[in-house]
This record gives structure tokens, C-alpha cells and sequence, in this order.
């Protein structure tokens, strides 16, 4: 199936990307202390990758996807997509939340169309493309519900819709599956991927799961707290059945994916 | 664990429910069956037995009829107060209602203060309180204004409006919209700043405008804190309707309690006070109703 893209211009090549460079990020405490979330953190994340980024609580994931997203700003150092500077938040770069942010007086549709009419575009259109991207993830018939009627797993799929409809470049995803239960999570994780290969997005996944990260990612970041660094990062290469590239439990069963986990979850754990 | 299942059992009145409670440290699986609401069997059980104490009270004659009319009395009045009487047994003069209105249009007179002391509360204190939230040092300017407002009771400056707009009904609605201004401000202020920073940046992150941001997202999830405020600010009105009418405030139905009683007409008074306090609970349930068709969504999420 065809998604139209919002805008019409497509992202072309693999020039430009995200670059993070030399960013340092503190934050006063309530005590007038400073602590440093991130120190010195520099990556590179091509078009169309999928990165996916482990590490324990405290290790300053979230700080970074919020710079990335533009919601906060570098101590030190800058981030650019594409050559431009992030300084703000825009449709550009779009958040998938932990907890899905659906707005609970409007329907899943009107939900799914926020991003398109905020900017601009007209209602025919808007309508055409919320179905298209209600039907990828299966909420066709959940469209005129109220968000507050859908469970977690629905809902986050209709926040992952609504982000895809605002066709940004840069998917930025805080622990989306983090809070469902294991089977949703499966089941979610598979989509998003087949999503993903379908969009040729790039996405910045942070999880706490390294079974989550290699499964999805096409490279995968360690991060290590007191300050926050990079400690590792390496590209995922577990080979994959091309007819059946979503079968979770092939991919997972083979040494490939075994010997990874077991070199990040190392990594994680010192 | 009684407690607990007491609170179990008010909770679920409106249905027949058979519900299989999680055995305690001391007892075993407990089944309980309800058939009946009993939350409303029991408030019709109440008030029966309170007109009952009450007129069983009057029938003795040990109290002054003055002092506590029956109910029949009090009910004889309402209706008098509602209908076109002769104005004593045998006279061809007819009196319509009391002090020249049926009971009716004096309620009607008080809740048509109430809307418009109201409605000027509700449009400038969203405003303001829209205002105030988004203006740092505008708030820390006018606040202090308003809480001091809002400790007053409005009973205290009535004597400084009347010297300001007169015994008319433009003090009565000043007086109003006092009473009801600085709730809805206050409601509203929390419910814009209770918007959560994840919300306000998904509206960012798909796109929107400040202007968008506050209109499409803002507005609707401040929405219900601000009805709670108005429904607040209702009560408040309420209250202060009715002593806003002990000065010229026929028509009237806090005017006509306090008429009625200054010139010892018991039966009056008591059928005023009743219609004053349904007035006031049927008034919060419209409310409560409204709120919920305009916000579907709260306690749901």
C-alpha cells in the first residue's frame, strides 16, 4: 500500500542527516548544584537509519532525543539536521511519547489529522491520508472512537499514526512500548518495523530492552550514565529471512542476535 | 475491611452487581448481592421520616406555630404564593402571588441575576486567567488583587457598591460577578498551568503555532478545570444572591424569605428556604450534566 507523502517533497540521498556535535548538557539542581546529563556526545545518523539507544535510567537518553526534538537546548555544542541548526520544536522532527499525548476531545481520526491541519493542509486531503495511515496500523474501525476508549497498545499505534501523518524527516520515539504488555509490545515492535521499511524514515529509538534494540535498530548505542556517554556502537547485522523479514522469533534465534545481546548487554552492565 | 466494603457497596448502588470481594486477613471469599439501590432508598427513607418527625412535631401543638409551622402549612403557603388568592376568606379582592410576583418569578428573578453577574465572571475570567497565565509579571501584579477579592466575603463591600451603583439590581450584579470572578480565574490559571510539557510539546513537535498551540490544545485541556471553577463560582453566586436581596431586592426569592419572616410569615419563609435550597441542587445538577457532555474524557483517562 501507498502513503502520499504531506508535502510532496521527498528526502532525496544520504547527504546530510543528524549531527550531534560536542554536546554537553547540565542542569541546576534545586540545590544549586550542577549536574551533567551529557558530556561531549557525538553521532552521526545518516537518512534512513534506524538507531536505537540503550542505556539504564540516568544515563541522559531522554535529555538527548529532547534536544534532538528541540525541546531543549545544548549547554555546550549543537545539533543539525540536514545543515540546519535544531533550536526548536517543528513538524520536521516528530515524538512518538512514552505515554501516548492523544488529545481526548477529539476522535482518533481528528487525532491523526492534528499534524496536517495545524499546517495548513486542506480537509479532503487530510482525510484521505488519516485513513491511509489509520489502515497501516490497523485503527480503521477504531477511527471515530475517543482516544480515552482505546487501550495502551491502540492508543500508541494512533500516536504512531499521528506522527506519520505530519510526515516528518526525524521519528523520535522515547520508550514508546515500554509501558504494554509483552505480547502488544511484539506484535507493535513488528509493525513499526515493517512501517520503517515501507517509509524509509529515520528513527531514534530509545528502549530500555536490548532484545527491543537490535530487533528494530539497524544500529544500536550504548549510553552510560555519571555524566551520560556513548560507550558503544555498533551496527546491527543479524541476518534476516528476506520473504519474512519480520518474523521476530527467526531473527531472534540467530547467533548473530544472540552474540550481540550479550556483547551490549555487557556493555550496559559495565 | 467493613470499611472497605461499605465504600465497595456506595460506589455500586445503581446496578444490581454480584461481586466476589478478595478474601481478608480474617474471613473468606464474601459474595454480595444487591438488588436494590440502596444509597437511594435510603435518602427516600430519610426524608420521609424527617417531614414525618416534623409535622408529628407540629401536630403536638407544643411549639408555637410561629416559630414551626406543619408542613401542610408550609406547602398551603407555597401554593398560595404560586396562585391568585382572595385577599381574605369572603373578599372579591384578588392578590396574585406574594409582594406583587408569584414565588416563581422571584426565583426566576434571582437565577436571571445569577446568569448575568455570572456570565460577565465567566468571559472575564477566563480571560484574565488566560491572560495572567501566559503574562509572569502581569500575575504577579494583579494576583495579590485578586485573592484579596476572593478572601472578602461580599457581604462586606455591598454598603461600598451601593454608594458606587445604587440600591438597584447593578450593585446586585456587580456583586455577582465579584463573587464569581476570582474562582474562575483561579481555575483557570491552574487548568492552563496543569497542561502537561509532554502535550504542549506533541502540539509543537506536529506543527502547530503558539496561537494554534493555544487554541487547539491549550484551551481544551484547561476546559475542565475551568467548568469545575464555574461550577464553584455557581455555589458562591447562590449564596450570595440570596443576602444580596435583603436590600431592595424584590422580586426576589432571597428578598421574599426575608420579607416573609420579618413580617412573621412562617410558612413562607420555610417554603422560600426549601425552593432556595432545590433551586441550588437542581442548579448544580444541570451543571454537573453540562460538564460532563462538554468534558467526557475527565476521570477516564
Amino acid at each position: 500500500m501507498t502513503v502520499t507523502s504531506t508535502t510532496g517533497t521527498e528526502n532525496t540521498g544520504d547527504q546530510g542527516g543528524v549531527v550531534i556535535r560536542h554536546v554537553t548538557k547540565t542542569f541546576d539542581t534545586e540545590r544549586g548544584e550542577k549536574v551533567t546529563a551529557l558530556h561531549d556526545i557525538n553521532l552521526t545518523i545518516a537518512n534512513h537509519d534506524f538507531i536505537c539507544v540503550v542505556g539504564q535510567s540516568g544515563c541522559g537518553k531522554t535529555t538527548l532525543l529532547s534536544m534532538l526534538a528541540g525541546f531543549e537546548k545544548p549547554t555546550e555544542g549543537e545539533l543539525l539536521i540536514n545543515g540546519r541548526r535544531i533550536e526548536r520544536p517543528d513538524a520536521k522532527r516528530g515524538v512518538v511519547f512514552q505515554k501516548p499525548q492523544l488529545y481526548p476531545w477529539l476522535n482518533v481520526r481528528r487525532n491523526v489529522e492534528f499534524g496536517m491541519k495545524v499546517q495548513g493542509v486542506d480537509r479532503a486531503r487530510r482525510e484521505r491520508i488519516a485513513g491511509e495511515y489509520l489502515e497501516m496500523v490497523g485503527l480503521s474501525d477504531a477511527a471515530d472512537r475517543r482516544p480515552y476508549e482505546l487501550s495502551g497498545g491502540m492508543q500508541q499505534r494512533a500516536q504512531i499514526a499521528r506522527v506519520l501523518a505530519a510526515d516528518p524527516d526525524l521519528i523520535l520515539m522515547d520508550e514508546p512500548f515500554g509501558a504494554l504488555d509483552a505480547l502488544t509490545r511484539e506484535n507493535l515492535q513488528v509493525e513499526l518495523r515493517r512501517i520503517w521499511q515501507e517509509k524509509r524514515k529515520t528513527v531514534f529509538f530509545i528502549t530500555h530492552s536490548v532484545d527491543e534494540a537490535i530487533f528494530l535498530g539497524t544500529r544500536v548505542i550504548v549510553m552510560t550514565a555519571h555524566p551520560g556517554t556513548v560507550k558503544m556502537d555498533v551496527p546491527v547485522t543479524v541476518p534476516r529471512d528476506p520473504d519474512h523479514p519480520e518474523d521476530i522469533d527467526a531473527v531472534r534465534n540467530t547467533p548473530q542476535f544472540i552474540a550481540l545481546e550479550h556483547e551490549i548487554s555487557g556493555a550496559i552492565h559495565h | 475491611m467493613t470499611a472497605a466494603i461499605g465504600i465497595e457497596r456506595a460506589k455500586t448502588w445503581t446496578r444490581p452487581v454480584t461481586r466476589r470481594v478478595a478474601p481478608g486477613p480474617n474471613q473468606g471469599p464474601e459474595v454480595i448481592r444487591r438488588r436494590i439501590p440502596v444509597n437511594r432508598l435510603q435518602a427516600l427513607i430519610s426524608l420521609v421520616g424527617f417531614v414525618a418527625v416534623w409535622w408529628a412535631v407540629t401536630a403536638t401543638k407544643l411549639i408555637n406555630p410561629l416559630y414551626l409551622p406543619s408542613p401542610g402549612a408550609v406547602w398551603n403557603a407555597f401554593i398560595k404564593a404560586n396562585t391568585c388568592n382572595p385577599i381574605a376568606a369572603g373578599s372579591t379582592r384578588i392578590v396574585c402571588g406574594v409582594q406583587q410576583y408569584f414565588l416563581w418569578q422571584h426565583l426566576l428573578m434571582s437565577l436571571e441575576r445569577i446568569g448575568v453577574g455570572l456570565g460577565f465572571a465567566i468571559v472575564a475570567g477566563v480571560l484574565v486567567g488566560f491572560l495572567l497565565s501566559s503574562v509572569a509579571w502581569l500575575s504577579r501584579v494583579v494576583m495579590p488583587y485578586i485573592n484579596f477579592v476572593r478572601a472578602l466575603p461580599p457581604l462586606g463591600y455591598i454598603g461600598l457598591l451601593i454608594v458606587w451603583f445604587g440600591i438597584g439590581d447593578t450593585t446586585k450584579i456587580w456583586l455577582l460577578f465579584l463573587a464569581a470572578f476570582p474562582p474562575i480565574v483561579l481555575a483557570t490559571i491552574d487548568g492552563i498551568k496543569g497542561v502537561s510539557k509532554d502535550r504542549i510539546n506533541s502540539a509543537l513537535s506536529l506543527g502547530s503555532s503558539r496561537l494554534q498551540l493555544l487554541s487547539l490544545v491549550v484551551l481544551p485541556s484547561a476546559l475542565p478545570s475551568v467548568l469545575n471553577g464555574i461550577r464553584l463560582a455557581v455555589g458562591f453566586a447562590w449564596t450570595t444572591v440570596v443576602a444580596a436581596e435583603l436590600n431592595n431586592g424584590i422580586p426576589g426569592i432571597g428578598a421574599l424569605a426575608y420579607l416573609s419572616g420579618t413580617e412573621m410569615n412562617t410558612p413562607l419563609t420555610i417554603a422560600c428556604i426549601i425552593v432556595i435550597g432545590i433551586a441550588a441542587l437542581v442548579l448544580d445538577g444541570i451543571l454537573q450534566l453540562v460538564i460532563h457532555a462538554l468534558t467526557p474524557w475527565v476521570g477516564k483517562e
